[in-house]
C-alpha cells in the first residue's frame, strides 16, 4: 500500500500540472507526443539532445559572488541534552528520552546522564520531496532512528503525504522532539498510552488542508508498530503498550484533525482531536505467564494550546502559553481480562517573564479511570529555563510523583511519593531548521 | 468575476516587498504580507493561518539571506502550494541581484551572535536597491503573466522615474548628515549608512541578536563621546529603554525609525517609508535644531 501511495505521490504532480496549466488541448497533445517520442528514443539508447542554454531571467547577473559556499549537502545539526539529577525511586512512566538515572523500584539514583544526543539531517530532495532524518541516542543506549521520512511538496488538492518512519501527529506533544518540550520530562500520558518512545514507526500519513476560511487539517495515518509485552520480571516499573501487538499483520491506524484560530494579533488558539486504533502487546507476569496480548485498543484524544505573545518586543518580552491534552483508552476484553476504559491528562502553563527566562508548571494525572494495566499516578512538576541564545538553554526541573497501588496485576509501589530534581543543559549546533508553531 | 480571476495573488514576507510588487503590478496583482510592518522580521511566529495565506499565492516574495529562516520554511512546506515551493517560478528571493554588504570574509560561527552567513539582509530602504527589487519582481511577473508584460514595463519605468526624482530630494535633504558618526542598535543600517554617507562607529548589541551587558554599553558610551557621535539609530520594534539610556549618557539623540511599510498607519508604501526615515534623520542634522 505504501508503494502504491508513493507512486501516487510521484504521479499526481504531473497530473496536476496538466490540469491547471491552462494549456490548450491540441498543444498539450502535441507536447505529450513529443515527450513520448523523447522517452522512446532514450529507451532505445539514443542520447537526448543537450538542453539549450537557458537565458538568465535577471537582466544582470547577481553582483555578489561571495554568497557563502554553495553546497548540496543536507543541513546537519546535533542537539545535546545532558543532565545531573536525583530521583528517590524509578519513575512509573518513563519515556525513552526522559533522563534515566537508573533508579530502581525501591532505590534512589543520583548522578549524570546524557538524556539525548540527536543528529538531524534535512534537505529538499528534488521538486517533489523534502527529506528529513533524525537519529537519536537516548541515555547513551544505542542509536535509534527517531524519524526518517519524505514529505511531498507538490501534490494537488491541498494534499501532503509523509512516508518513511516518523512520529504520529496524534496530540500535541507526540510529534515534538525533546528539545521542543518545555519540561525535562515528557507528559505521563506519552508513556502511558503512546508508548515509551511515543507513537512512532514505519508508516504513511496523508493529510489534507481543508478549503475552509480557517486553518483545519485532517490526517490519516497507518503504522506497522511492533512491540514486546511489558515484562513484570524486570526490576523497574513497566508500562503496558497500547499498540504493537500483532504488529506484523495488523497495522495501527490513526486520524487527527487540527484547527488554528488567530483570535487576535496577540492571542491564538490551536486545538486537535485525535483517534488511534491497534492491538495491545499485553504483559508477561513475573512468572512469565502472558496476559492480555492482542486486545483491541482504541485511543480518543483532544488537545488545546492557547498562547499570548505581543507582536513585537517593544511591547515587552513576556509571553504566556497554556497547553493541555487528554487521552482516553478502550481496551477490549480478552485473554483473561475484561473490557475496560482508562485515561489520563496533563495541563501546563509556561510564562516568559523576561527576555531569556521561562517559568513553567505542569500537572499530570493518569489512571482516570484506572484499569488493570494502568494504575493511577499523579505528578506535579515545575521548570525554570534560562535561554542563553536560540541555541542553548539551561533548565532546572523538579517534580514529585505519587503512585497509587490500584492495579491488581502490576507490582505494588513503595515509597509511593517520589521527588526528583534535574539540572538540564541543552544545545543545538549546526543548521537546524525552523520549528512548526 | 473574470477580472478577479486574472489578478495574480502575491504574498510577501515583509510588507515593503509587497508594496514594491504593487508598484510594478498595478491592478494586475493583489498583495498580502505575512509579517506586519511593526514586527521584527527575524522573529515572526509561524502561525498556521499564514499557511492559508500562502496556499492561495501565485508568487511568494521574501528578503532572503536567511532573514526569514526561523519561520518561513515550515509555512511554505505546510502551505501545500506547489507554485511557491523553492525552485518554482512562484518563489522569488528578492536578494538575488542585490549588492550585498557585510558578507563574512572569514569562517563564521555562532560565537559571533546571530549572524547572517550570506550577508546583511536589511537592504530594502536605499532607492538603488528598491529599483533592483522592483526590476526583479517585474521580470518574474512577466514570466508568470506574459500578457501583462506591457503593463509591468510601463509601471516599472514610472516607478523608477519617481524613485529618481525622490532620491534627489532625499539626498539634498540629508546632505548635512554626510560623514556623521552614528551608533545603531542592531547591525541593520549598513545599507542606509552607505546610501546617506553615515559612518557607523558602534552598536548597542555587542553581537547581532545578543543582549548588551553593562561593560559593553559603558565602552559604547565612551566611544560615542570620544568620536562625537550625536545619533543613535534603532528600529521601532525593539525595546527602547537601554538605547534611550545609552543616548542620554552619550549626549546623543535616539532616533527610532520605521524600517517597513505599515510600521505606522501613515507609512503606506515604500515612498512614504523612505520619506519617514529621511525626514527623521534630516531633522536631527546639525544646524536643523
Amino acid at each position: 500500500m505504501k508503494l502504491a501511495l508513493l507512486f501516487l505521490a510521484v504521479a499526481l504532480p504531473a497530473a496536476a500540472q496538466q490540469s491547471d496549466g491552462g494549456v490548450p488541448d491540441d498543444l498539450q497533445k502535441e507536447l505529450e507526443k513529443a515527450l513520448q517520442a523523447d522517452k522512446a528514443a532514450a529507451a532505445q539508447g539514443g542520447q537526448p539532445a543537450p538542453p539549450a542554454a537557458v537565458a538568465q531571467s535577471t537582466g544582470s547577473a547577481p553582483q555578489t559572488l561571495l554568497r557563502g559556499a554553495q553546497s548540496l549537502n543536507p543541513d546537519f545539526s546535533v542537539i545535546l541534552d545532558a543532565d545531573v539529577g536525583y530521583q528517590r525511586r524509578a519513575p512509573q512512566l518513563l519515556s525513552g528520552d526522559d533522563p534515566d538515572l537508573k533508579a530502581e523500584a525501591a532505590r534512589h539514583a543520583l548522578g549524570f546522564t546524557a538524556q539525548e544526543v540527536e543528529l538531524a539531517f534535512s534537505a529538499i530532495v528534488d521538486p517533489y520531496f523534502k527529506g528529513e532524518v533524525y537519529l537519536t541516542i537516548p541515555n547513551l543506549e544505542g542509536i535509534e532512528v527517531e524519524e526518517a521520512f519524505a514529505t511531498t511538496t507538490s501534490l494537488p488538492w491541498n494534499l501532503q503525504i509523509k512516508a518513511g518512519s516518523f512520529r504520529s501527529a496524534f496530540g500535541r506533544q507526540n510529534g515534538q522532539h525533546l528539545h521542543m518540550q518545555d519540561f525535562t520530562r515528557r507528559p505521563l500520558i506519552n508513556a502511558a498510552f503512546l508508548g515509551a518512545d511515543g507513537m512512532r514507526g514505519p508508516g504513511v500519513q496523508v493529510s489534507w488542508l481543508t478549503p475552509l476560511p480557517f486553518f483545519l487539517t485532517i490526517a490519516g495515518e497507518a503504522f506497522s508498530l511492533r512491540g514486546d509485552p511489558a515484562d513484570l520480571s524486570q526490576a523497574t516499573p513497566q508500562t503496558v503498550p497500547s499498540f504493537g501487538g500483532d504488529g506484523s499483520s495488523h497495522p495501527t491506524l490513526a486520524a487527527e484533525a487540527k484547527a488554528f484560530f488567530p483570535v487576535s494579533e496577540t492571542w491564538s488558539l490551536t486545538s486537535g482531536l485525535n483517534f488511534a486504533s491497534g492491538r495491545s502487546t499485553g504483559l508477561l507476569l513475573a512468572d512469565g505467564t502472558p496476559v492480555g496480548a492482542g486486545r483491541d485498543s482504541q485511543l480518543y484524544g483532544a488537545d488545546v494550546y492557547l498562547k499570548w505573545k505581543p507582536v513585537n518586543v517593544a511591547q515587552g518580552y513576556e509571553s504566556l502559553a497554556f497547553q493541555a491534552e487528554a487521552i482516553f483508552r478502550h481496551l477490549s476484553g480478552g485473554d483473561g481480562i475484561q473490557d475496560e476504559w482508562d485515561g489520563g491528562a496533563y495541563a501546563q502553563i509556561v510564562a516568559q517573564f523576561a527576555r531569556r527566562w521561562f517559568l513553567g508548571i505542569r500537572g499530570d494525572l493518569v489512571g482516570i479511570p484506572s484499569s488493570t494495566v494502568l494504575p493511577r499516578t499523579q505528578r506535579i512538576g515545575g521548570s525554570l529555563t534560562f535561554q542563553g541564545s536560540e541555541f542553548s538553554r539551561v533548565r532546572l526541573y523538579a517534580e514529585a510523583e505519587h503512585a497509587d497501588n490500584s492495579s491488581a496485576l502490576l507490582p505494588q509501589v513503595n515509597p509511593q511519593w517520589a521527588p526528583a530534581v534535574f539540572l538540564q543543559l541543552e544545545y543545538s549546533i549546526g543548521a537546524h531548521g525552523a520549528h512548526p508553531y | 468575476m473574470l477580472a478577479l480571476l486574472a489578478v495574480l495573488q502575491i504574498v510577501s514576507s515583509i510588507p515593503t516587498l509587497g508594496s514594491l510588487a504593487k508598484e510594478v503590478g498595478g491592478n494586475r496583482v493583489n498583495v498580502e504580507s505575512l509579517g506586519k510592518g511593526y514586527q521584527d522580521p527575524h522573529f515572526i511566529e509561524p502561525k498556521p493561518n499564514l499557511m492559508l495565506v500562502l496556499n492561495r499565492a501565485d508568487l511568494l516574495l521574501y528578503v532572503g539571506l536567511e532573514l526569514e529562516i526561523g519561520w518561513l520554511p515550515p509555512l511554505v512546506l505546510g502551505s501545500r502550494n506547489p507554485r511557491i515551493q523553492p525552485g518554482e517560478l512562484g518563489n522569488l528571493d528578492c536578494s538575488r541581484a542585490i549588492p550585498v554588504l557585510d558578507v563574512p570574509t572569514t569562517k563564521v560561527d555562532r560565537s559571533m551572535g546571530d549572524i547572517h552567513p550570506q550577508g546583511n539582509p536589511h537592504y530594502w530602504l536605499p532607492p538603488g536597491n528598491a529599483k533592483i527589487i522592483a526590476r526583479e519582481i517585474a521580470q518574474r511577473l512577466e514570466e508568470l503573466d506574459p500578457e501583462g508584460r506591457g503593463d509591468y514595463e510601463k509601471n516599472l519605468a514610472a516607478f523608477n522615474a519617481r524613485v529618481d526624482a525622490k532620491a534627489r530630494q532625499w539626498e539634498s535633504a540629508t546632505r548635512k548628515l554626510r560623514g556623521a558618526r552614528i551608533a545603531t542598535y542592531h547591525k541593520s543600517w549598513s545599507y542606509v549608512s552607505q546610501w546617506l554617507g553615515l559612518e557607523e562607529i558602534g552598536y548597542v548589541e555587542p553581537k547581532p541578536g545578543i543582549p548588551p551587558d553593562p561593560q559593553h554599553l559603558a565602552r559604547l558610551i565612551a566611544l560615542m563621546k570620544e568620536k562625537q557621535s550625536k545619533l543613535l539609530l534603532m528600529e521601532d520594534f525593539y525595546n527602547r529603554s537601554v538605547a534611550a539610556l545609552v543616548a542620554q549618557k552619550a549626549g546623543a539623540k535616539l532616533l527610532v525609525l520605521p524600517t517597513d511599510v505599515g510600521a505606522t498607519p501613515e507609512i503606506k508604501d515604500w515612498f512614504t517609508l523612505a520619506d519617514a526615515v529621511v525626514r527623521t534623520l534630516s531633522s536631527s542634522a546639525p544646524g536643523s535644531g
